[in-house]
């Protein structure tokens, strides 16, 4: 029995542009489980980031509810998701979104230090963490504009994880990077989601997807289909057979 | 040229808040500097166009019937300085009118308005009325100042000089005049003009000769001889015994020269236009460097953009003058909207000069000095602009549209979070500043700018409003509050020991102020028993005389005479001289600056038949002045003390305009400081808001809450903020004296000595602080609005 981490109920989600009203999630139930690495797939405009954001409380539902753990998240206010999200989500954007004027390692312990806590045993998980996804020490001090796509994807994983989350939020993190980086990201991912960390992730590429365990397919706003792909196990051509029976089920 | 005015239109459009920001900011400095140039240079010229339509005479001597001989014409008729001399019989009255709600004391020259005048004539001043019975036509000022309107009845309360009974002469107001010597408190004598008939009635009523003046108006070969045929007059009527501050009016001659009193009447509007343009120099630059600030800044947001037109074939050139037109623009509204505010606003700041000066300045358009001060703003803009685009010529469209000119290049990791402590929002606000130093520089810059002139404005206001001594001690008097002047050949020395004794006396001690020639320059002498016991001490350098033969020489006086401390002087009293030292230099404004302290010993040497007179007595805390002559003149008779001085009244009243003006301009001062404080900071703030709304998302997202947010964001700006109001403060606190001791060198002030109170200073600093820190906050509450969530979608 699989324990779920966020639940919704009758999730909705719409955008007013101009005069009229774009209903983007329609009423969506759907559940998250713990340790699981969820794919959430869908053509361009099907409501993917939406729901990632919704989900993650980095945006607010129009209607529904959305309980992560015991908290429900649908009305609280800005500053309070901002709390929630320090203490329970971390995020990797396909921008990265680091923070330019900061090291690698600055950049990491600006999120990591405002938790509070113990800033020695911050830092040395920070390290700990960059030494895992293969920043060695030399590029802790460097910039972001100095470093590739790659690393700097890397560090954000370091970032989103810095905070112990209950879950990671990944949209589209390969999306910007070249094959050979990309691939590097989303080995530290399947590592990270094997060490037990839950990771939600967005995408519409194929090969992220078969990263994942659970695939979620979201089609006008409402999950249209789901499959169980099992643990991830490299170079297993069954899978992706597997993913890719179920994309063309869905029409994608 | 039309594509690139269209251009500069669109970019003002595209953002308004800061165009008004901008707009703003030139107004205050074009209103300023429109107000300072006019009355800096048109107050004075005012002046001496008022000189050329009413002829005033070079000097004037008012001398006491008592002591008026004929032979004093004739003297100055024969005298080789001398050109022309007019004399007229006035009657004077030294008399107590309602002002403001309360007594204060004039000394009053009433004069037959239907005598003909060829020196030294009056005009009317606005509307007046034809003459009734005991019609009067006084001074501007009374009606400036004190509220008198036509037909009101102005009443003057005196002592009978005779009887001894207050008595009053009542007059109805038909008019007033400019009288170029005789229409401000400053320069000592008020001229009420009275038609024959009244002038009659009046001498008549005062039918005595202390009441009689004689005044002649002279017209010399240089005004600076002056003193040398007051000196031939001295010497004829055999005045050098007596004392100039507070001897007997029936034996006190007057003599006052047109130098000194345009000095008088124009010294305090001259000076606060020094002030208003340095003030408002300081504000253009701070609009130019927020200016460069927003010029640079929008270069590096509109990059792609002007990448994009120097690919289509727009040449730098061509942008940079867009650029120029659009803060051409701003500024040439925002001045032009400034000098046109500067305008009505004239009347309110020449009001307040008129309560000190008595001249009612009435300026219109200036065609030279306005489009002047508006040409300065626009030639400093097209500079700065000038040199804030060079960088346009430059830049390759290539890279320019790549964005790569944008992209920062930050080198050094200032801070490291790893090693830092204290709150998270301030480290990150502590590291932002030092990787932004040249705009926080700038910021520094500004404040530095700003609070030099607030805490400048602050100490005005504290030595007007809080604490005067400072400000009484500028017209270089001992202060004390009341003055005898004793009769030397009845029971002296026992007067004085008697009023020594009395209950609300603390001290007593004599102080004359008499003349003698210092290498051969007439001048005015303190003259002292022992220094030590003087309390208003005004030597700036070295010190006041000890032993035999030391003189202090007041600082105008030696630098016209090229001593210094240290040097030897000349000291010559009638037929005896002798050499003197000089011990020190002191401010003050007596005689023009022309004055000296000598001990009482070594005067008596040159005159022995000197014998001190002006008694000054220092009152125990809180006894009243007015209360205590009461009590002298009911012990002793006029014979024994013929006159007082009630010393705290006569400053009260001599400083009370000067003091209003003066707290007036510290306050305004202050205000503006606030106000562009405000704007500045609004704009820097927005501006960065904007600028950092990807850092801000970023952080959003990460889980930085937006109160985290404007902590960090204020903190940044508190940190240049702090250090420029800390050292504007300081050079506020250390370079008032030096300013003022230049502003009122004519005033023989050559080392300012005004109070800096540290905690006021540092009051104003703090804040300011808070201010500008609170202000930060109201601004980036704006932050809530950006959310992580717009940061993807965007």
């Amino acid at each position: 029995m699989k324990n779920a981490i966020i639940k919704t109920d009758k999730l909705c989600k719409s955008f007013r542009i101009g005069t009229q009203e774009q209903q983007v999630l329609k009423n969506l139930d759907i559940e998250i489980y713990e340790n699981d690495f969820t794919i959430i797939m869908g053509s361009s405009g099907a409501g993917k980031s939406t729901l990632l954001y919704a989900l993650s409380g980095m945006d607010q539902p129009t209607s529904g509810k959305i309980r992560f753990f015991d908290t429900e998240i649908e009305n609280l206010s800005n500053d309070r998701l901002a709390v929630f999200r320090r203490q329970h989500c971390g995020f990797v954007f396909q921008q990265m979104f680091l923070l330019d004027n900061m090291s690698i390692l600055d950049n990491i312990l600006a999120a990591g230090l405002l938790t509070g806590g113990d800033r020695k045993a911050i830092v040395a998980y920070a390290k700990e963490l960059l030494t895992k996804v293969g920043l060695t020490e030399t590029i802790w001090k460097k910039f972001p504009a100095q470093l590739s796509g790659g690393e700097n994807q890397r560090a954000a994983i370091v970032r989103a994880l810095i905070n112990r989350p209950k879950a990671v939020f990944a949209d589209e993190p390969t999306g910007a990077l070249n094959s050979a980086a990309g691939r590097s990201v989303l080995d530290v991912l399947t590592e990270v989601h094997n060490s037990g960390q839950s990771i939600v992730m967005v995408t519409h590429d194929l090969v992220s997807a078969r990263r994942g365990n659970r695939i979620l397919y979201i089609k006008d706003g409402v999950i249209s289909g789901e499959c169980d792909l099992g643990p991830y196990v490299s170079g297993d051509k069954r899978r992706h057979e597997k993913l890719f029976s179920f994309l063309s089920e869905m029409g994608w | 040229m039309l594509k690139l005015w269209m251009q500069a239109r669109a970019k003002i459009r595209r953002s308004k808040s800061v165009t008004v920001i901008l707009v703003v900011m030139f107004l205050i400095a074009a209103l300023l500097l429109n107000v300072g140039l006019l009355v800096a240079v048109n107050y004075g010229s005012f002046f001496g166009q008022l000189k050329k339509e009413l002829s005033p005479s070079d000097v004037y001597y008012a001398v006491p019937d008592a002591i008026y001989t004929d032979e004093m014409p004739s003297y100055l008729n024969a005298n080789e300085h001398v050109e022309k001399v007019q004399a007229h019989e006035v009657l004077w009255l030294g008399a107590d009118i309602a002002s403001q709600g309360k007594d204060k004391s004039f000394n009053v020259l009433f004069q037959n308005m239907d005598e003909e005048r060829k020196m030294s004539r009056w005009k009317y001043v606005g509307e007046h009325l034809p003459a009734q019975e005991m019609s009067v036509y006084i001074p501007d000022i009374f009606k400036a100042v004190s509220g008198y309107d036509l037909n009101d009845t102005i009443s003057l309360t005196y002592t009978d000089e005779i009887s001894g009974e207050k008595k009053t002469l009542a007059f109805t107001v038909k008019g007033y005049t400019e009288d170029i010597f005789f229409s401000s408190t400053d320069t000592g004598m008020m001229s009420f003009y009275l038609p024959e008939e009244t002038y009659r009635q009046v001498s008549e009523i005062l039918d005595h000769p202390l009441y009689r003046l004689h005044v002649l108006f002279t017209d010399l070969d240089e005004v600076k001889n002056a003193s040398a045929v007051e000196g031939g007059l001295r010497e004829l009527l055999n005045l050098n015994t007596a004392s100039l501050i507070s001897g007997d009016s029936a034996a006190m001659l007057v003599a006052i020269d047109i130098e000194l009193i345009q000095l008088s009447r124009c010294m305090m509007a001259t000076m606060v236009a020094a002030m208003m343009v340095l003030f408002a120099l300081i504000v253009v630059a701070v609009c130019l460097l927020v200016v460069r600030y927003r010029i640079v800044n929008s270069i590096e947001d509109d990059m792609t953009k002007i990448g994009s037109l120097k690919a289509i074939g727009y040449t730098g050139g061509q942008i940079r003058l867009s650029l120029l037109l659009q803060y051409l623009l701003i500024a040439g509204v925002g001045s032009a909207a400034g000098i046109a505010l500067s305008y009505p606003l004239l009347p309110a700041i020449a009001a307040v000069f008129e309560q000190q000066s008595g001249l009612k300045w009435e300026q219109g358009f200036d065609p030279l000095l306005s489009p002047l001060a508006l040409l300065i703003i626009l030639l400093i803009v097209v500079l700065a602009v000038l040199l804030a685009t060079r960088r346009i010529g430059r830049l390759s469209p290539i890279r320019a549209l790549r964005g790569e000119t944008t992209v920062r290049k930050f080198r050094h990791n200032r801070l490291p979070l790893e090693g830092a402590s204290g709150p998270l929002p301030a480290t990150l606000a502590f590291k932002s500043v030092l990787q932004n130093v040249r705009q926080n520089i700038m910021v520094a810059a500004i404040l530095l700018g700003v609070t030099f002139a607030g805490s400048f404005g602050v100490i005005m206001f504290y030595n007007t409003s809080v604490d005067t001594k400072a400000f009484a001690e500028v017209p270089g008097m001992e202060i004390t509050n009341v003055i005898a002047t004793l009769n030397t050949g009845k029971d002296q020395t026992d007067t004085a020991a008697a009023i020594g004794s009395m209950e609300a006396v603390r001290k007593t001690l004599y102080l004359d102020e008499v003349k003698l020639k210092v290498e051969g320059t007439e001048v005015s002498a303190y003259v002292m028993e022992d220094y030590t016991e003087k309390e208003t001490r005004l030597v700036y350098e070295g010190r006041y005389p000890e032993k035999q033969n030391e003189i202090v020489l007041a600082g105008i006086l030696s630098e016209r005479l090229q001593k210094t401390v240290g040097d030897s002087v000349s000291v010559q009293f009638g037929d005896r001289e002798e050499t003197f030292l000089v011990t020190g230099l002191s401010n003050g404004s007596s005689m023009g600056g022309l004055n000296t302290c000598v001990l009482a010993g070594d005067y008596r040497r040159l005159n022995p038949d000197f014998q001190p007179q002006a008694l000054y007595i220092y009152l125990e805390e809180g006894a009243d002045s007015a209360v205590f002559i009461d009590t002298l003149k009911s012990r002793f008779d006029k014979e024994q003390i013929p006159s007082y001085t009630d010393f705290d009244k006569v400053m009260a009243e001599g400083m009370a305009s000067y003091q209003n003006i003066v707290a007036a301009m510290g306050v305004v001062m202050l205000v503006i400081t606030l106000v562009v404080v405000l704007l500045v900071l609004y704009f820097m703030i927005s501006s960065s808001v904007i600028r950092q709304k990807r850092e801000l998302g970023i952080q959003k997202a990460v889980g930085y809450t937006t109160f985290q947010l404007m902590n960090q964001l204020s903190l940044t700006y508190t940190v240049p903020v702090a250090l420029g109001a800390a050292i504007g403060c300081v050079l506020g606190a250390y370079g008032t004296n030096p300013l003022m001791s230049v502003a009122m060198r004519g005033a023989g002030i050559m080392k300012a000595n005004f109070i800096v109170d540290p905690l006021w200073i540092a009051l104003f600093g703090i804040g300011t602080l808070l201010l500008a820190y609170l202000l930060s906050l109201l601004t980036t509450w704006r932050i809530r609005k950006i959310s992580a969530y717009s940061l993807v979608t965007e």
